[in-house]
């Protein structure tokens, strides 16, 4: 069945906040709704509306460190969020629809591999557990992620920086100006998957000739060149010019005319806090981008053409960098990864999170392990220190679905090894075999191990 | 003692009710005069029964549904004021259409305003094409009337004698193509049903019966015949929603079944899960419309007991046409009904007929008699079980916007079939069969319309929507827009507040004594902050009463 319908899986969580008065709140959707469902959008033929599921805890375990347990990090609505995410996932690759636009909240592009808490809105990846049940379940191995919020896909970055076969493409608002602080050209991804990771800081107060500057010029040829199998977009909203968190001044037109060019299989909500004047007209737009419908009618009502100018300076400056951020795609393979990332059985890395909702300071150690046949396994060790309490310290290791045999068992060891040990320099441990999709943890104090399997 | 009467396109069926037990059944062919059917059912089933005893009389019809099917109705035009959104290309309704500028967003604020001379020159143009019912729409009208109104009065000055009708008094929920067919039929069929009314009124008084009289509506709900005259397309699909009360009123409390309806050239499914009919998530189809009407989820499936059957090459195909009458009862063109005929599924008919209609088919593929007539009925066994099971599918996968909706998804599957309609005796056993349930066929199944009207409900509903920050609230049935007087405008003022519109509808329709029993089906709280401030509260709240049957046939208790 070759179908070219669009799917949508609209979960507004009009029961869940996370405090009543924050940006993530019940009303968040309100208006969005409003809109879609006034316009008959679910009636439309091109689209199939489809019911959220819940994502298992594996599914979640699969892709994150949560500490101490995921059931202690995620609530039912982000088991919603990310469970939508996996529907859709499983009904592009059925071929029941073309694409789909998970219209979910709680977001999730900021959860990092490690989850000690709520960063950013968000507490797990919707988009990296998919990528993983992707993989797991239907063999998927090649994926592009375009994130195209306000705000640096920081957690979606960390989670595929060592993975070849994740395309990981950011534009947002530079990061010196605005949350997380991160997301700078020199990010590049690690000495495995160099130049698989490209991010590009756009001033603040950038408009839609410069966003399609880029989407042209650096999106979709590389994007084209790497031929993934799947091409996920991160699609947040708070890039509009009406966002009260971003600075930005991009238009519902322009995401529609983004989506239309870079043709997403899924489209995932993140982020947007102008939940009446952006959100309601840019989800329609999108909406009807995917479902290759007209969508020149939709139109935020304060807005005439040419309302928005930009300086030739600024415009000229990101040329240069989107012409830059080119050259190092193109000369990825030929770099000396070893003046850039040193010799050595690890390359490793020091990270300092800030958890922003939850008010936690996380320090981490990250290692990959240098393997010449397959990308390595990952070894984390991480503190985190919330307020006058205990910190919590974890040692947690990762290996890769593409991980070979050697890898895999050194891994093991490892984690072996640590669990072992007598003396208590961490609370738990963690081991995440994604090759064999084995999940297990460790609590050192009541030496007790959980294992799942997928 | 209580009577249901279901007119139909073919026939006028009715019962007579007392304490729970069925003391009479009328089944009479529906003439072109409605009156003299009705007045025939009515002298059937009160023989020997004094009209003081009647306290109440339930009606349900399909004349409106028939009529829009068939397209016998005044052409109705339509002014649209869709404003920014999806392109205007989609609005495309067969008929003169007329959009407009201006806009409301979904807070109700006007973003465009209507400019005059459009308006004239829209009536201008309908007045010249003959039109004389125009309908108004605009989209999220349901938040704020005020441009529907404007172009209402508009064109009553214009053309006082006009029939005008606003979106905003028909279709309160969200959804502007919906609310367009809603309008343009409801428009289209009011002075038909004002018809029907009359007529209805006109027989109970020629046999003096003086007790209240109610309609039934697509949801399975009631109302006084007297006050629905405003919304003639409630009543559409009362039919299938009379069947499948009837049911619910013939089977135990509490189970789950699956009913199917089998008829001359139609199939209707509906459910009953742990004793209540499932209502559609969304509005009626009506033919290929959708529109915003509230009904039980029942789905018609081309087929029944007169569909044509062909063979064509080697294969026997079944086609949703009739051409007539079975060929065992003369008929020209073999049947469903043959085959039910020759396997002694059913005792209608010419055997011979019926076999040497199965013979026809059966003859150059080299097939007996018999292999044709069980291939034929597993045809027709297979499409309907198909159905049920796409329906239990998308039941299961209807789409939820709370957690807790998420969290309380059911899985359930029937455990009877129950089979009504002409063609149900022959099937039914074989559709049990096929989907592990028992079949039951239950007594009084060829009048379960009529039964299932004479059990039914008043039901009303209120739905208010308050936005605090903007000073106002709808009521989505009255299509009322009202202003909030009260400061600070609490969660219990606005449940409060939808109660007292309860018990106001109430009151409008003679029906007091219906909400000593309400229930609140929805009550979602918005808190609005802007610039880090909380500035105000939407509140959105259901409030109903209770919706269920009067009793169950045979257990005597209560009714």
């Amino acid at each position: 069945m070759n179908s070219d319908k669009t799917g949508l899986i609209f979960f507004p969580a009009f029961d869940w906040a996370i405090s009543p008065t924050h940006p993530e709140r019940e009303e968040r959707l309100l208006y969005t709704r409003d809109q879609i469902f006034e316009e008959g959008v679910m009636d439309l033929p091109q689209i199939k509306e489809y019911a959220p599921r819940l994502a298992t805890l594996h599914d979640i375990a699969r892709t994150h460190f949560c500490v101490p347990r995921v059931q202690s990090q995620v609530t039912e609505a982000h088991l919603i969020a990310a469970g939508s995410t996996l529907q859709l996932g499983d009904s592009i690759i059925n071929k029941e629809i073309k694409n789909g636009f998970a219209l979910v909240r709680p977001p999730g592009h900021h959860a990092m591999r490690v989850v000690h808490g709520n960063r950013g809105f968000c507490s797990i990846n919707n988009e990296a557990i998919l990528v993983e049940y992707l993989r797991r379940r239907h063999g998927i191995k090649k994926i592009a992620i375009v994130d195209s919020d306000a705000h640096h896909g920081d957690g979606t970055q960390d989670i595929f920086y060592h993975d070849p076969d994740v395309l990981f493409i950011s534009f947002h608002q530079d990061g010196r100006t605005i949350f997380p602080g991160t997301g700078f050209t020199h990010e590049l991804g690690g000495p495995g998957a160099y130049a698989r990771t490209l991010n590009v800081p756009l001033p603040p107060g950038t408009t839609d000739d410069t966003f399609m500057y880029v989407v042209d010029n650096l999106v979709l040829p590389v994007v084209k060149e790497f031929q993934p199998e799947i091409i996920i977009n991160s699609a947040g909203q708070d890039n509009h010019y009406t966002d009260p968190l971003g600075s930005m001044r991009f238009t519902a037109r322009a995401y529609a005319d983004f989506t239309k060019k870079l043709k997403p299989h899924l489209a995932v909500l993140e982020g947007g806090y102008a939940i009446e004047s952006a959100l309601p007209y840019v989800n329609l737009a999108i909406i009807l981008a995917l479902a290759g419908a007209d969508y020149s009618y939709v139109m935020e009502p304060d807005y005439w053409p040419g309302r928005f100018k930009e300086s030739p300076d600024r415009i000229s400056n990101v040329h240069r960098m989107v012409d830059q951020l080119l050259e190092t795609w193109e000369k990825r393979d030929q770099v000396d990864l070893q003046k850039i990332f040193g010799t050595g059985k690890f390359y490793q890395r020091k990270k300092s999170i800030y958890y922003d909702t939850d008010y936690i300071e996380e320090d981490q150690l990250e290692k990959v392990r240098l393997c010449p046949d397959c990308p390595g396994y990952i070894v984390i060790e991480s503190r985190a220190e919330r307020g006058y309490r205990e910190p919590v310290r974890i040692f947690a290791v990762s290996i890769p679905f593409q991980a070979c045999n050697s890898c895999q068992s050194e891994a093991y060891d490892l984690y072996e090894e640590f669990k072992r040990k007598t003396e208590r320099s961490f609370d738990y441990l963690y081991l995440q075999d994604k090759s064999t999709d084995t999940c297990i943890s460790y609590d050192k104090k009541k030496q007790k191990e959980w294992i799942t399997e997928g | 003692m209580y009577i249901g009467i279901d007119v139909g396109g073919t026939c006028t069926d009715a019962v007579l009710l007392d304490n729970g037990l069925v003391m009479a059944t009328a089944k009479v062919p529906s003439s072109d005069n409605i009156l003299t059917s009705l007045l025939k059912a009515l002298d059937q089933i009160m023989k020997g029964v004094p009209a003081e005893l009647i306290e109440r009389v339930v009606f349900s019809t399909t004349l409106i549904t028939n009529l829009i099917a068939e397209k016998k109705y005044d052409p109705v035009g339509l002014i649209l004021i869709p404003g920014p959104g999806l392109s205007h290309a989609h609005y495309q309704y067969n008929t003169d259409t007329y959009i407009i500028s201006g806009a409301i967003d979904y807070r109700g604020r006007e973003i465009m305003p209507l400019r005059h001379e459009e308006i004239q020159n829209a009536v201008n143009n309908l007045s010249a094409k003959g039109y004389k019912k125009v309908a108004v729409v605009g989209k999220f009208s349901v938040r704020n009337n005020k441009h529907e109104k404007e172009v209402a009065s508009r064109v009553k000055q214009y053309n006082p004698d006009w029939q005008v009708e606003m979106g905003h008094q028909v279709a309160g929920q969200l959804s502007f193509p919906r609310r367009v067919v809603s309008t343009m039929l409801t428009c289209a069929t009011r002075d038909k049903y004002s018809f029907f009314v009359d007529s209805v009124n006109e027989a109970l008084s020629r046999r003096g019966i003086k007790g209240t009289v109610y309609i039934l509506k697509a949801d399975g709900g009631t109302m006084p015949l007297s006050k629905v005259a405003g919304m003639p397309i409630e009543t559409i699909f009362s039919g299938p929603a009379a069947s499948t009360l009837g049911v619910q009123a013939l089977i135990p409390p509490g189970e789950t079944s699956v009913v199917v309806d089998i008829g001359g050239t139609t199939t209707d499914l509906a459910l009953i899960l742990s004793g209540q009919p499932l209502l559609s998530s969304r509005g009626a189809r009506v033919y290929d419309q959708l529109t915003q009407v509230r009904a039980l989820a029942v789905k018609s499936v081309p087929v029944g007991g007169d569909s044509v059957v062909e063979r064509v090459g080697k294969e026997i195909l079944l086609y949703s046409e009739r051409l007539g009458a079975p060929y065992c009862l003369g008929g020209p063109m073999p049947t469903p009904t043959d085959a039910l005929r020759v396997l002694g599924l059913t005792n209608l008919g010419n055997l011979d007929k019926a076999c040497e209609a199965m013979e026809s088919i059966g003859q150059p593929l080299g097939m007996s008699c018999n292999d044709v007539a069980s291939y034929v009925t597993n045809l027709v066994v297979d499409m309907i079980v198909q159905e049920i099971e796409m329906m239990f599918l998308q039941w299961q996968q209807e789409p939820a916007y709370r957690v807790w909706e998420v969290l309380q998804k059911r899985k359930e599957r029937p455990r009877t079939v129950v089979g009504v309609g002409g063609g149900a005796a022959g099937f039914i056993t074989q559709i049990a069969a096929r989907i592990g349930c028992y079949p039951v066929i239950p007594p009084y199944a060829r009048v379960a319309n009529a039964i299932g009207a004479a059990v039914a409900l008043p039901t009303l509903q209120v739905s208010l929507r308050a936005d605090t920050e903007q000073g106002y609230y709808t009521v989505e049935e009255e299509g009322y827009q009202g202003k909030i007087d009260k400061d600070p405008f609490s969660e219990e003022d606005a449940l409060l507040l939808a109660n007292e519109w309860l018990r106001k509808r109430a009151e409008n329709y003679g029906l007091e004594t219906m909400i000593e029993k309400t229930e609140v089906t929805r009550k979602d709280v918005f808190t609005m902050v802007r610039n880090w401030v909380t500035t105000g509260r939407i509140y959105d709240i259901c409030v109903q009463t209770s919706r269920g049957i009067m009793g169950h046939i045979g257990s005597r208790g209560g009714f």
